[in-house]
């Protein structure tokens, strides 16, 4: 076992005793934590537009299978995570729930879009106003739709999220219950930086 | 017009002058009251001199007319039904408007005229509570059947947010979920005969071939398909009911959302109806730009459509080519609009803005890249072996009962109907472009596949004319109802200001009046059926759209065949979740 230092970067190549060696050290969680963030396989399941920009990230501009997660699965009981793409019909909900609870554990919810956030533009009858009334939500993305780049921002920080992530090993050894790290508002951390921007594009020019 | 005249004549001497009124709508389209007691030998005397076979219920809806005040001629009516017909030998349309009376009136089914007729009946059943007579299926098809109500009368509340917070748990989903279970006896399908056992197999909503939420029930006999029981409404974002609600300048967003792959071709029946209602001309330039970005987006949609559906059928790679050339479309939608998927770029009286500087670069390095793709496209795809087994003979319709569905656009041109309303009826400027529409021959996957592919090079060659002809000038009208208004001119008098104010804040008031434009859209034909009281808001917004006519098919096209046939089907029909339900 290495120290705490070690911990901040589990793949350390300056390490003393890894350094010049293909011998990697790391405790057993956080390996477990590296490896899943590396390997998030979305759930096939689209909604609506969004859809459409999720798969656009797969294809080649994009190119998702740099961040681990082009391996699409058709059945919810392989995939790690359910990319709520679209709008949350009120038809349609039962199946999402249904469909989400089909998935093993450990699973996460990315919600892609202003309607599978808040309903969106779609204050309507039909559709359920925010798929977290009924689903835990791990990451949100806005955007009607979002942008298949803004997409894949969500799914890395989800990434990081779940490399961060304590789960127990088992429900016998060591301490039980997940410990996640609270939700930052990138909003707030964004705006001293969004804010040094003083020139902005003329919409007159490509 | 003149047959138009003849058709208004024939109609009043059958059925006697005091019983058909006549309306004259702003859309120009003949408008014939008929009593609900004789609409059923109406519709039938015209399906017959109109062509017979050649004879197309476009669409088939209701208004709620219980807060309409301006009816001015028209007979008294809780509820109108208005039939929308389309005559494809004179290219001829011809309404037919029946007045009900009562809080949930009934009229007798015309599912044995047309047989389309018979989701758009229970549609305007689902919507607005009208019991059609004689339907043997009339059950809900947009909604759930746990829902309560009709969403489109106009006593039902519009806002999910007033419904009250949302609430299901793992308990309430099954509930939900038992009541979808398919039952064949309700359809009335046999689970055997004799010794033959038939399996009934669940596609759906949620199935990687459907793309998208619908689902489909098969009945199969051993590997053969009996019957198809397509179900919808998974993806009903309530878009009409929407339009009576927003004002005419903010509901253009909502209808780039309803084929969400055609982005600003959905604009365009949306602001040609809304023009026609107001008596707005536009300017030449906003024309060819409208044209231009309309045209980049159909082969935007095309090439989503023959990436998909080529991989439906198993051809891994074409998508990954095909979603790159869409990402250089995006790349002129972005530096025109700002937006990719939907800009909502298009205006009443013109477009958003005029094109940036550099545009002209961007569109034609597009057609030059696109022109010698499509041809390895055609030589790697539509040449390919296994593509042609596939496809060759597979989903046939003719040409008589295309028309009779309801088919338009790429689906029924694939089945050798000339038809493209952008020839046939020039609307928006199209008459100035030299284009050739191509017609397929035997309506099987595969041409209308071949079709899609022509369709890219002849919307290439349009966009090439208009990068070589961009006429100078306003990319907006002066018309005081287009919005917003010029800016410019509001610091010269306070008339103009405050014309502008109100323009911006509340929107503009178009005049009362009905009015329907219908556009060849990607997948067929769009049309927008508007219907304004003399306010800021609709008073009825009808979206006809070709999805959901398209879907109704899939049964028809696929009895015979097997399930790796119904893949190759649904992928060669090209429809959109949002198109079908809105």
């Amino acid at each position: 076992m290495l120290g705490r230092k070690a911990r901040k970067s589990v793949f350390d190549p300056n390490h003393p005793l890894t350094s010049g060696e293909d011998v990697y050290l790391a405790r057993r969680t956080d390996l477990i934590a590296w490896g899943r963030k590396y390997s998030m396989w979305p759930f096939n399941f689209g909604l609506s537009c969004c859809y459409v920009e999720m798969a656009t990230a797969i294809t080649s501009r994009f190119d998702i299978a740099r961040f681990g997660s082009e391996i699409i699965r058709g059945s919810p009981r392989e995939a790690d995570v359910m990319v709520v793409a679209g709008t949350v019909f009120r038809k349609m909900a039962p199946l999402v729930l249904h469909m989400y609870e089909q998935m093993m554990m450990p699973r996460w919810v990315l919600c892609m879009g202003s309607c599978a956030g808040s309903g969106g533009m779609y204050d309507i009858y039909s559709v359920v106003q925010g798929v977290d009334s009924f689903l835990p939500v791990d990451v949100y993305v806005q955007g009607c739709p979002p942008s298949p780049d803004a997409f894949m921002r969500g799914l890395v920080l989800l990434g990081e999220a779940v490399s961060t992530e304590q789960r127990p090993l088992s429900w016998v050894v060591g301490p039980q219950g997940i410990v996640r790290r609270v939700k930052p508002s990138l909003r707030d951390e964004m705006r001293p930086e969004r804010q040094k921007a003083t020139d902005l594009k003329s919409p007159d020019g490509i | 017009m003149i047959a138009a005249q003849g058709i208004i004549g024939g109609l009043v001497e059958r059925f006697g002058a005091g019983t058909v009124v006549l309306q004259s709508t702003v859309d120009g389209v003949p408008t014939a009251w008929v009593p609900a007691a004789q609409v059923r030998d109406a519709l039938k005397w015209l399906k017959s001199i109109e062509g017979g076979s050649h004879a197309m219920l476009l669409d088939l809806t209701a208004i709620d007319e219980r807060s309409r005040t301006h009816r001015e001629g028209q007979p008294p009516a809780d509820f109108t039904v208005v039939y929308h017909l389309v005559s494809l030998d004179k290219n001829s349309d011809f309404r037919v408007k029946v007045a009900l009376l009562g809080e949930y009136p009934s009229l007798r089914t015309i599912r044995d005229i047309w047989p389309n007729a018979d989701w758009y009946e229970r549609e305007v059943w689902d919507m607005f509570g009208i019991v059609f007579d004689g339907h043997p299926h009339l059950k809900r098809i947009l909604l759930p059947p746990w829902w309560e109500g009709h969403p489109l009368r106009k006593e039902y509340p519009a806002r999910a947010t007033e419904m009250g917070p949302y609430k299901m748990t793992s308990e309430d989903a099954q509930k939900m979920l038992a009541t979808l279970e398919f039952s064949p006896e309700e359809w009335g399908l046999k689970r055997e005969d004799g010794d033959r056992q038939f399996m009934f197999l669940n596609m759906g909503p949620q199935h990687p071939a459907t793309h998208g939420v619908v689902r489909l029930t098969v009945q199969l006999d051993g590997e053969e398909i009996m019957e198809v029981i397509p179900e919808i409404g998974f993806h009903h974002r309530g878009a009409e009911k929407m339009g009576e609600r927003q004002t005419w300048h903010t509901y253009i967003p909502y209808t780039d959302r309803i084929d969400y792959l055609g982005g600003l071709l959905n604009n365009f029946p949306y602001v040609l109806a809304v023009e026609k209602l107001a008596g707005i001309t536009v300017p030449e330039r906003a024309q060819v730009i409208r044209i231009m970005m309309a045209e980049l987006f159909r082969v935007i949609s095309h090439l989503v459509f023959l990436g998909t559906f080529t991989g439906d059928i198993g051809m891994m790679s074409p998508v990954f080519y095909m979603f790159n050339d869409r990402e250089k479309g995006f790349d002129i939608v972005e530096a025109v609009t700002g937006g990719r998927m939907h800009p909502a770029w298009f205006r009443i009286g013109g477009v958003a803005a005029d094109l940036p500087q550099g545009w002209d670069t961007l569109v034609r390095d597009f057609i030059k890249r696109m022109r010698k793709n499509i041809r390895d496209y055609v030589n790697a795809v539509a040449k390919n072996r296994i593509v042609k087994a596939r496809t060759i003979g597979i989903g046939t319709i003719s040409a008589r009962e295309a028309i009779e569905w309801g088919g338009t656009g790429p689906f029924l041109r694939g089945s050798g109907v000339d038809w493209d309303l952008r020839k046939k009826r020039p609307y928006g400027g199209y008459d100035k472009f030299e284009f050739d529409v191509p017609v397929g021959v035997h309506g099987d996957s595969y041409d209308r596949m071949l079709v899609h592919f022509e369709e890219m090079r002849q919307s290439l060659r349009i966009m090439e004319q208009c990068l070589n002809n961009m006429p100078a000038g306003d990319y907006k009208s002066d018309h005081p109802l287009a919005t917003p208004p010029r800016k410019e001119r509001t610091m010269h008098d306070i008339e103009t200001l405050i014309t502008h104010f109100l323009g911006v804040s509340w929107g503009p008031v178009i005049p009362p009046g009905e009015a329907i434009h219908v556009a060849e859209g990607s997948k067929g034909n769009h049309a927008y059926y508007l219907v304004s009281d003399g306010g800021t808001m609709s008073y009825r917004t009808r979206i006809r759209t070709p999805s959901f006519a398209h879907t109704q098919i899939v049964p028809l096209l696929s009895r015979g065949l097997t399930i790796a046939d119904l893949v190759a089907i649904l992928g060669s029909i090209d429809y959109v979740l949002a198109d079908i339900d809105r």
